[in-house]
């Protein structure tokens, strides 16, 4: 039924990667999201959910360079693709619909009583 | 205090198991982040960082991640088939399973209650940051005995912080002390210390309120517990800088609250009064000669206690022209609290013994469990033959085969630790009330998970392994046409681990008969004075110069026999000098004998037996110098007619006028000691009340007269047959700890022993069948099928009995006064074993002998 499979959590952590550029790698992804929705992320979920992402196309990634700080170890940078965009516009699309489609009294909440 | 820098490289094990099971296409950048996350939390704490990299690693290990082990899908199906069968096993035949569970469930349920106690009295005082020692004064009598004591002089400390540059901190610490305090019209009596002011720097106590570097600088600050300041002031702020009346003489001013209970200390307190106070009050304590507060100090980081013990050994002695020798050592404070009881100068443990007790009785639970499993299971083998047969057939390799046996019992391991859990959660408010602790158990524990997890995999492994690796070794054909009938071997090793399971429990039970017998002793026990219906109470200070009047009123009372006033407890006494001097003594001898002052109605209140001589007598006024002295003393003394002989005290010259029956000053671990009893009623700070007939009304009228000349203080009182069974009270509960683990232990052998005499009445059906028409009658059947299992709680027995005799007689051993082990206790616990199991055998075996031989018969 649905064109384009996007969770919650893929949603967020897809416009974080969008959201930092060409800075989005698993620590900084991780950070952003911890500080902007307050909630905590795990390596394991975040990073379940970067392959996820990857493999059904919506994200791609490279190899960066290699710091001390990471034990010699390179980092894997993300980048959201087009398909990906599109993704991001379709579920953003279908929420507007939605939305739009509320008539305005059904969140009156004074009516109610 | 400058921290040294840390490890900062992340924990190894973690890391491997990463790159065992990580994708190689991930690997690289996940291990690169986690280092990263790694190094910028161990930049605040290394210990957190090191247990996150953990935790981020077990969340990881998750589908996605974990690379493709080709092998591994396979054995996956294979896995989920054994699930699969492993609980319809479980389901067609219930009984065993629920035997199997039910003994997994107590038996694993009790090993985590014992081993959450154990380590909870192990973990006593790793609350403390420093590196904390307790100094500790060995003195050598002339006698060759040496007596070790914490009471050490007080100058030391002084010389500590000057002259040891290893010793960070040095603190004085009194004994606890009951003491009254006061705000406005509310007293109560509150239990504490006196302490030195680096006391907080020494230990660490979270401050609620209050600097603890300060808290103890002014000579009348006072520090509080939380419950004391809620109490007093209803709040923790509310208290600092207010003023509490203590013991209706001077006011202190609150300086500092601390938590309750945050560093699980064995130093537990409701106030700290600065201990300069209590020196200027009693400057006795100022003195190399004398030792009445115990010390402690902590070690600067990085430095050896070694030289420390080196130099502290003569501290007394360079300090002091005693003939006495005198040596200190020092004691670590992670042991103090279970290695604190003293022979001859060297450690011989203490409460470790209670803790190596139960630990040894967790272990065997475990075992007997895993027992019951591993005899069912192997018992059970030949039914399961033909399915080891097919499965052989269709192509599984033994090692597939083991697979699965293994699968099933961690399965069944796993179901009874879980349910094993929630049964310890329900429990442990009761165990809590039972040992007097406040255990608590929390699934975030890291070390509670790993616990678990433990034992799951040990007890799936103990139970699974003998099945595992017989089963797969039957040959294809005999399996199928059913032809395994249980090895000769197989059958004796089922009756090993029987036997095995019956030592255990007959251990337990000896063991329960044994402690059970000398608290006994210990309660009912002459102690050398009638305890009963005696009550006693300390004199407070508005008493004094008035306690004659005490005394005359007390006596008035018409339920009042006797009134005694003395210089403390008899039956916990402490007060000793080595000042004692009598004809043919070598001046050069250091002999420490205890001394109780008391009045003339001390051994008539008492209801002391006086062997030779006489009491003190009101009328004879040279009585104020005469002495009484009980046997050990007298033998120590060494007159041959010890009465009218000389014997001095303090300067005081006097003379033996009478021998008391020994009574036991001290508790019954350690041997009675040697006293001097003085006449000397004006230096007394205890009362003692003979009562009789109508014990509330005389605690009434006793309550009303000293009321009415001390108004200001609470009454309070003892009794002192209770105290002493109070006193004992770390006794009482190891016992009722044995005594429900004897019983759980006797469980879980019968149930394996119902599961196999049931196991064997099944297979022998037929033979019983025919053994039945052929004119058997059922109680001959019940013995031939009971025999066997009862021989082998006889072997048990034997087995037990010298075992159970060395290991009852090494505890008897701590006791200088204890039962005499008899023949009766182990025969009483051979009867108990016998009974049990022989019933629990008989009773399936009746039940298969009294079935109608045609029902066995017909079906083939």
């Amino acid at each position: 039924m649905e064109k384009y499979s996007l969770g919650e959590f893929e949603e967020i952590v897809m416009l974080t990667v969008a959201i930092l550029y060409e800075n989005a790698y698993g620590i900084t992804i991780k950070k952003e999201i911890e500080e902007r929705l307050n909630r905590k992320v795990s390596v394991g979920a975040m990073r379940t959910a970067l392959s996820r992402l990857e493999k059904k196309g919506y994200l791609e990634s490279e190899l960066g360079e290699a710091t001390a700080i990471r034990g010699g170890k390179r980092k894997r940078y993300f980048k959201v693709t087009v398909y990906g965009k599109r993704a991001l516009d379709y579920v953003k699309s279908t929420r507007k619909q939605l939305w739009d489609a509320i008539p305005p009294i059904a969140f009156d909440f004074k009516h109610q009583y | 205090m400058e921290k040294q820098k840390p490890d900062i490289s992340p924990p190894n094990l973690p890391l491997k198991f990463l790159r065992w099971f990580c994708s190689p296409d991930l690997l690289e950048d996940v291990e690169g982040d986690l280092f990263e996350l790694f190094e910028e939390r161990a930049s605040e704490n290394p210990a957190k960082a090191r247990k996150l990299f953990f935790l981020d690693v077990i969340q990881l290990f998750r589908p996605g991640i974990i690379k493709n082990f080709s092998f591994f899908q396979i054995r996956f199906t294979m896995f989920q088939n054994h699930i699969i069968t492993a609980f319809r096993h479980a389901l067609k035949y219930k009984g065993y399973t629920a035997i199997n569970l039910l003994g997994l469930i107590v038996g694993l349920a009790s090993s985590i209650l014992i081993f959450s106690w154990v380590e909870d009295e192990v973990s006593m005082n790793s609350g403390h940051e420093n590196e904390v020692y307790q100094i500790r004064r060995n003195m050598y009598q002339a006698s060759g005995e040496i007596q070790t004591t914490g009471a050490i002089p007080q100058p030391l400390a002084a010389v500590l912080e000057k002259e040891y540059p290893e010793i960070d901190h040095v603190t004085l610490l009194s004994w606890g002390m009951e003491t009254l305090f006061r705000m406005d019209k509310e007293t109560s009596y509150e239990s504490g210390m006196y302490a030195s002011q680096d006391f907080f720097k020494v230990f660490t106590f979270r401050f609620l309120a209050g600097n603890p570097s300060t808290a103890l600088e002014d000579k009348y600050s006072i520090v509080l517990s939380k419950s004391m300041a809620e109490r007093f002031f209803g709040g923790t702020k509310e208290a600092l800088g207010k003023a509490l009346l203590v013991d209706e003489r001077q006011e202190f001013i609150v300086s500092g609250v601390v938590e309750d209970e945050n560093t699980h200390s064995s130093i537990t307190f409701d106030w700290i009064i600065p201990a300069d106070e209590f020196i200027a009050r009693n400057d006795w304590v100022e003195s190399w000669y004398n030792g009445g507060f115990a010390m402690y100090f902590s070690l600067k980081n990085g430095t050896s206690i070694v030289p420390v013990n080196e130099r502290i050994e003569q501290e007394i002695n360079i300090h002091t022209n005693n003939a006495a020798d005198e040596r200190l050592f020092t004691q670590p404070l992670k042991e103090i609290y279970l290695y604190s009881e003293f022979k001859n100068g060297v450690s011989v443990g203490g409460r470790i013994q209670y803790v190596r007790i139960l630990t040894g009785i967790a272990i065997f639970l475990l075992l007997m469990a895993s027992i019951n499993f591993m005899n069912l299971a192997t018992a059970r083998s030949s039914r399961r033959a033909k399915e080891v047969g097919i499965r052989k057939v269709l192509g599984a390799q033994k090692s597939l085969i083991s697979q699965q046996f293994f699968v099933e019992s961690f399965l069944l391991s796993f179901i009874s630790v879980a349910i094993a859990l929630l049964l310890v959660f329900l429990i442990l408010p009761y165990f809590n009330q039972l040992t007097g602790k406040a255990i608590s158990i929390s699934l975030a524990d890291p070390r509670i998970l790993l616990y678990i997890l433990g034992t799951t995999v040990v007890v799936g492994f103990l139970s699974g392994s003998y099945p595992a690796i017989l089963l797969p070794s039957f040959g294809i054909v005999p399996s199928l046409k059913g032809m395994i009938k249980g090895t000769k071997f197989n059958h004796s090793f089922r009756n090993s681990l029987v036997v095995f399971q019956f030592i255990m429990a007959i251990l337990l039970i000896i063991g329960t008969f044994v402690v059970m017998n000398q608290i006994d002793y210990i309660l009912n026990k002459n102690l050398g004075l009638d305890k009963e219906n005696l009550i006693y109470f300390d004199i407070s200070d508005e008493i004094r110069g008035k306690e004659e009047a005490l005394k005359n009123e007390l006596n008035a009372i018409s339920q009042v026999k006797n009134v005694s006033f003395t210089s403390g407890n008899p039956l916990r006494y402490g007060r000793s000098t080595s000042t004692a001097v009598w004809d043919g003594k070598n001046p050069d001898d250091v002999v420490e004998i205890n001394v109780l002052l008391t009045d003339p109605q001390f051994f008539k209140t008492m209801g002391m037996e006086l062997l030779e001589g006489r009491g003190f007598s009101e009328e004879l006024a040279s009585d104020s110098n005469a002495f009484v002295i009980n046997e050990v003393a007298a033998r120590l003394i060494g007159y041959e007619n010890p009465i009218d002989q000389r014997l001095g005290l303090w300067g005081i010259e006097g003379s033996i006028i009478g021998v008391v029956k020994n009574f036991h000053m001290n508790s019954l671990y350690d041997p009675i000691e040697p006293v001097i009893i003085c006449n000397m009623p004006g230096n007394t700070s205890m009362a003692f009340v003979r009562v009789f007939g109508d014990i509330p009304t005389a605690l009434t009228e006793v309550e009303k007269v000293t009321k009415k000349l001390s108004p200001s203080y609470p009454f309070r009182y003892e009794f002192l047959d209770q105290d002493y069974a109070a006193s004992y009270q770390n006794e009482m509960i190891v016992g009722k700890l044995v005594r429900i683990f004897a019983v759980i232990s006797i469980f879980i052998s019968c149930l394996g022993l119902f599961g196999l005499s049931s196991f064997t009445a099944d297979q022998r059906s037929k033979e019983i069948g025919i053994r039945k028409i052929n004119g058997a009658n059922s109680w001959g059947l019940v013995y031939l099928l009971s025999k066997n299992y009862t021989k082998l709680i006889i072997i048990a027995f034997f087995m037990a009995v010298p075992l159970s005799y060395y290991l009852a007689s090494k505890w008897l051993e701590n006791f200088a006064f204890h039962f005499n082990m008899n023949v009766s206790i182990f025969i009483l616990a051979g009867i108990v074993a016998f009974l049990i199991g022989a019933l629990t055998v008989s009773f399936k075996s009746f039940q298969a002998a009294s079935v109608n031989p045609i029902k066995t018969l017909k079906d083939e």
